[in-house]
């Protein structure tokens, strides 16, 4: 029983900051089918950030969050700016030439972390890193209860965001079917802008996070880049939700198999990237969309 | 035109075949180098560029022959008799996958190869019959540089001659149509997923090739070198700078991928600014040259033409 | 046959100028190769060991270099970068041996890059040596190869020693359980092999409940780490990276484990570790190839060699790397010649004895690999370090179990 409770609260804690990791590169997809390999990048510079901020300036990282938040929704829209507007195409089918544009784009941010901070391995130690609280008999460490945390309350808001603002019913509205969008009248250049703005901010927020759990080096972000795929695939990238349930069945998938199989964790990535393998030919429309099939026959 | 064309081709081969008469090894070790990426990248053109199917993972196709060519040896089969059935189990895997993939479209596609490439190297590195993450050695026995440099120059004089006639015939005008518009294609009756199936079975035991050549040069072979995330890009990344789409482009976008690589290491200043390099490449061509090297050569071509005035056909741009 | 015969004048061609060229080379100074990770993955550590080859080489020349034929000749040192990619380490190594005529090679650092690197030699019967690869598959393959670097199965062994030590001393009670944890790499392989065979050899004292691997820089070792719980073990036996032991043991600590005995193999006295995991560091005991705690006065006389030419203390890989071309050298006097033959079997029967590295004497075992002892060093609060193995070196006792 204990270790059922550890493993649901573990892949609850997991879940959260997939979430947010995956929803930076949601948003860029829904809205300009561009598959944003710059993501890991950012998550690695949202990360280096974060760190800078408390080294130098004793910001509390989570605290500083809330600048990295901010700063990177600019630097999207900056980099949108430069590069994204040729990037932005209609049909159905991404391009190829973006998705290496940006992975252009990674390689520059690493080497640009190379060059700032050197290829040393960082880490951040606050005064409640090591410690950990009990909930249900099952230790848990702060930090990822923090991260959980944050997890939430940017996802709310991004939740709040779309349903209630105008800039979000455009976002979601674009998601969903571009030229319709258009039609009715919804600027397609400020509305991508916003969507890059938005899924670097969120990569930045998520490797924020991520440098309170881990220690880190300017290659850090790959994995967590192939793992954000598995989860928009499965999850869709029609809503918030769509993502949080995407990400809520990896991070089940992961505990379950490590507390419960006899798999190898180190053998765990293959069944991750089986798993992505499965969904995208199975169901590529994400499991939301095999939902509301299951409604709609119901209905009739 | 043509004739010099052809000319220029075969000048090159027969320099690259004499090379050993009068360069020194480090130089050979080099132009070996150089075919190697000619190998790779020209097949990977060949369902990239040609069909327009963009795969992140071929590093799988080069480790199936490297691993191929080396459980074979140590089993006492003569290395060079392993190349074929490398060559035959990588198109078959590359069948298994493509089945289910094909079904995929575009960047879908792409992660698709992606998330197969690192499952399999996770594997390979955990299984001892690969022998796990440390990899495996050849046997020991003759080491012939020269062989080895022939076979890899001759394979990939071959490639190169295999990828022009494709353009050419019939098969690769389904390929470029398949590229245009798929669903225009199959409206027109050409059956894209066997043509697709088809070229990534021919590229991916070209790819095979090349690796059993890699595992009887280095004669040590391990997951994280032939399984790599970074040689699938960089396998994508020279037919791109290149030019896809084109014999001459993969060629190119080899040679320029291999020089760098020389010219940086040689400049300290530079040496950690490789990534800069390599990542600012790619935003400037893909922003402003999708078509790579190629597609600038003709646009320089066509204002030659026109700021001479010259009634010469301006080549098709498309 | 046309081809053949084509082939052959190739070859024929080929061998003439290649001897043509070597009969003019003269020896008038010793040419040493070595190719190292100066930059990419690596570099971190194949700076340092740069920096290490390159003071020994000028330590000799500016004694006036080696006597070799009766003269003292200066060394001249070729050193290459191979961007920490096995493929390119091997041809520059190949380049230096045929182009450049290097009379012996300095191996690089890193077990993927040597193991590359090491089929070479063989080829061209010129001697090679390593300071950078405890690997031991990649000895014992060739006469031609040689390493300063104990097997780390060794690493794993000695541990186990210093643990039955301290059953003996009754700080430990026996029977106790292993959860062992290793690096799906070779290093972690030769880990896990050093420790299942002692504990094969010692059924009464240590048994292992978990023996599991991971992937190198995991995003989660939260469910590893819940089988670790689950398994119940009295003592924690991890090979790990910096990342992930710095991931992994944070984890650990949060999940409130407890174990008598934590170590995590080579590391634990990283400053790095320590700055990002704070008191939790406290009675992690590692083992490593060397340390400067070591009480020999050649070591001191290193340290403070080191100090003053760079203005830090020496590190592990510093001290291996200084005394790998130092065996180098020692071999080549010994030999009192330039010719591989000579070199190699110098190098076979060498015993280097005012060594700084563990046990004093430096000498390699039939497989061409060094079987030194290692050192074993054990966390103290307040950023205290102490040597605690083996027992003739040690600055302070050690502690165990740890206290709760």
């Amino acid at each position: 029983m204990q270790q059922l409770v550890s493993v649901v609260l573990s892949a609850l804690l997991a879940a959260g900051l997939y979430a947010t990791m995956a929803y930076g590169l949601a948003v860029i997809y829904g809205v300009m089918r561009i598959i944003n390999l710059a993501h890991a990048g950012f998550m690695m510079l949202g990360a280096y950030i974060t760190f800078t901020l408390f080294s130098r300036f004793s910001l509390d990282p989570f605290i500083g969050l809330v600048v990295v938040g901010p700063l990177f929704f600019f630097f999207g829209v900056v980099l949108y700016r430069a590069v994204g507007k040729s990037m932005a195409r209609s049909g159905a089918t991404p391009s190829i030439e973006s998705l290496l544009l940006l992975f252009g784009v990674w390689l520059v941010l690493q080497n640009l972390a190379y060059v700032i901070w050197t290829g040393d391995t960082q880490s951040i130690l606050t005064w409640y890193t090591m410690k950990s609280i009990e909930i249900f008999g099952v230790h848990v460490g702060v930090p990822s209860v923090f991260v959980f945390l944050a997890s939430a309350t940017s996802l709310i808001f991004l939740n709040v965001l779309l349903k209630r603002t105008y800039l979000g019913k455009a976002i979601r509205a674009v998601t969903q079917n571009r030229d319709a969008a258009l039609l009715s009248g919804v600027d397609a250049d400020r509305i991508s802008a916003t969507a890059f703005g938005l899924g670097t901010a969120f990569a930045g927020i998520a490797g924020g996070m991520l440098s309170t759990l881990m220690a880190f080096t300017p290659d850090f972000g790959r994995s967590f880049l192939l793992k954000s795929f598995c989860i928009i695939v499965l999850g869709g990238m029609e809503s918030v939700t769509g993502v949080a349930l995407g990400a809520l069945v990896l991070a089940v998938l992961e505990n379950v198999l490590g507390a419960y199989t006899p798999v190898p964790t180190s053998l765990q990535d293959a069944v991750s990237f089986a798993l992505l393998f499965v969904a995208l030919v199975a169901f590529p429309q994400g499991l939301p969309a095999l939902f509301t099939r299951f409604e709609r026959k119901a209905i009739r | 035109m043509k004739v010099l064309r052809v000319s220029l081709w075969a000048a090159a081969a027969i320099f690259a075949l004499a090379a050993p008469l009068f360069l020194d090894r480090g130089t050979l070790n080099d132009l070996w180098n150089l075919a190697f990426a000619v190998i790779l990248a020209s097949a990977w053109n060949l369902l990239g560029g040609f069909a327009g199917q963009v795969s992140l993972g071929y590093s799988v196709f080069l480790g199936i022959g490297a691993y191929t060519t080396v459980l074979l040896s140590l089993r006492g089969v003569d290395p060079f008799l392993t190349l074929p059935l490398g060559a035959i189990i990588a198109a078959a895997f590359s069948f298994i996958i493509g089945l289910p993939a094909f079904r995929l479209r575009g960047p879908y596609f792409t992660i698709a190869t992606i998330g197969v490439a690192e499952a399999v190297r996770v594997c390979a590195s955990s299984v001892s019959f690969t022998g796990g993450s440390s990899g495996l050695r050849m046997p020991a026995g003759s080491f012939d540089f020269n062989l080895n440099y022939f076979s890899m120059v001759v394979l990939a004089i071959l490639v190169v001659a295999l990828a022009a006639y494709i353009k050419r015939s019939a098969f690769g005008r389904a390929l470029a149509a398949i590229k245009q518009d798929i669903d225009a294609a199959e409206a027109l009756g050409v059956n894209a997923t066997r043509f697709k199936l088809a070229a990534h079975a021919l590229s991916a035991a070209v790819v095979a090739l090349a690796g059993s050549l890699y595992a009887i040069n280095f004669q040590y072979i391990a997951p994280g070198s032939v399984f790599d995330f970074r040689l699938s890009l960089s396998i994508v990344l020279m037919p791109i700078l290149g030019g896809v789409g084109t014999v001459i482009g993969p060629v190119l976008g080899a040679i320029i991928f291999s020089t760098l690589q020389i010219k940086l290491l040689s400049i300290p200043a530079l040496r950690d600014s490789f990534l800069f390099i390599y990542g600012g490449l790619l935003i400037l061509v893909m922003l402003y040259e999708p078509a790579g090297l190629v597609g600038v050569g003709r646009r320089l071509a066509a204002l030659a033409a026109s700021a001479f005035g010259t009634n010469r056909r301006i080549p098709d741009a498309g | 046959m046309h081809a053949r015969s084509w082939r052959l004048l190739f070859h024929a061609a080929f061998v003439f100028v290649f001897a043509a060229i070597s009969m003019h080379a003269q020896d008038s100074e010793i040419r040493i190769g070595a190719v190292l990770p100066v930059t990419g993955k690596e570099s971190k550590i194949g700076g340092a060991y740069k920096a290490a080859t390159e003071l020994a080489v000028k330590e000799v020349n500016d004694a006036g270099g080696l006597l070799v034929h009766g003269k003292k000749m200066k060394v001249d040192l070729r050193l290459l970068d191979d961007t920490s990619d096995a493929s390119k380490s091997a041809q520059l190594v190949e380049q230096l041996i045929v182009q450049q005529k290097v009379h012996a090679v300095i191996g690089g650092y890193g077990s993927q890059l040597v193991q590359a690197q090491s089929v070479v030699p063989e080829r061209y019967g010129i001697p090679f040596i390593s300071g950078g690869a405890g690997a031991s598959s990649i000895y014992g393959r060739s006469k031609w190869v040689f390493g300063t670097l104990s097997p780390v199965e060794n690493l794993a062994g000695t541990q186990m020693d210093f643990l039955l030590d301290l059953v003996k001393q009754r700080k430990l009670k026996a029977p106790l359980k292993i959860s062992l944890l290793r690096e799906n790499t070779e290093h972690g392989k030769d880990f896990q092999k050093g420790v299942r065979d002692f504990v094969n050899a010692h059924p009464k004292q240590f048994s292992i409940v978990l023996d599991e691997s991971f992937e190198l820089y995991a995003p989660d070792f939260r469910p590893l780490l819940m089988r670790v719980e689950a398994a119940k073990g009295d003592l924690f036996m991890c090979d790990a990276h910096l990342e992930d032991y710095i991931a992994m043991h944070r984890t650990y600590t949060q999940m409130g484990l407890y174990h008598q005995m934590v170590t995590y193999g080579a590391r634990g006295a990283d400053e790095a570790g320590r700055k990002a995991l704070g008191a939790a560091t406290d009675y992690i005991f590692a083992s490593g190839w060397w340390s400067d705690l070591l009480p020999y006065p050649q070591v001191k006389a290193f340290n403070a060699k080191w100090k003053a030419a760079t203005g830090n203390n020496p590190q592990w890989y510093h001290a291996c790397a200084y005394e790998t071309v130092r065996a180098l050298f020692a071999a080549i006097q010994k030999a009192g010649s330039l010719q591989p033959d000579a070199i190699r079997n110098a190098l076979a029967r060498l015993e280097l004895k005012d060594s700084i590295l563990p046990g004093g004497v430096l000498k390699f075992s039939k497989t061409g690999e060094a079987t030194l002892p290692f050192v074993v060093t054990q966390n103290k609060p307040e950023g205290k370090l102490d040597l605690v193995w083996p027992k003739a070196a040690k600055t302070g006792n050690p502690v165990a179990p740890i206290p709760r």
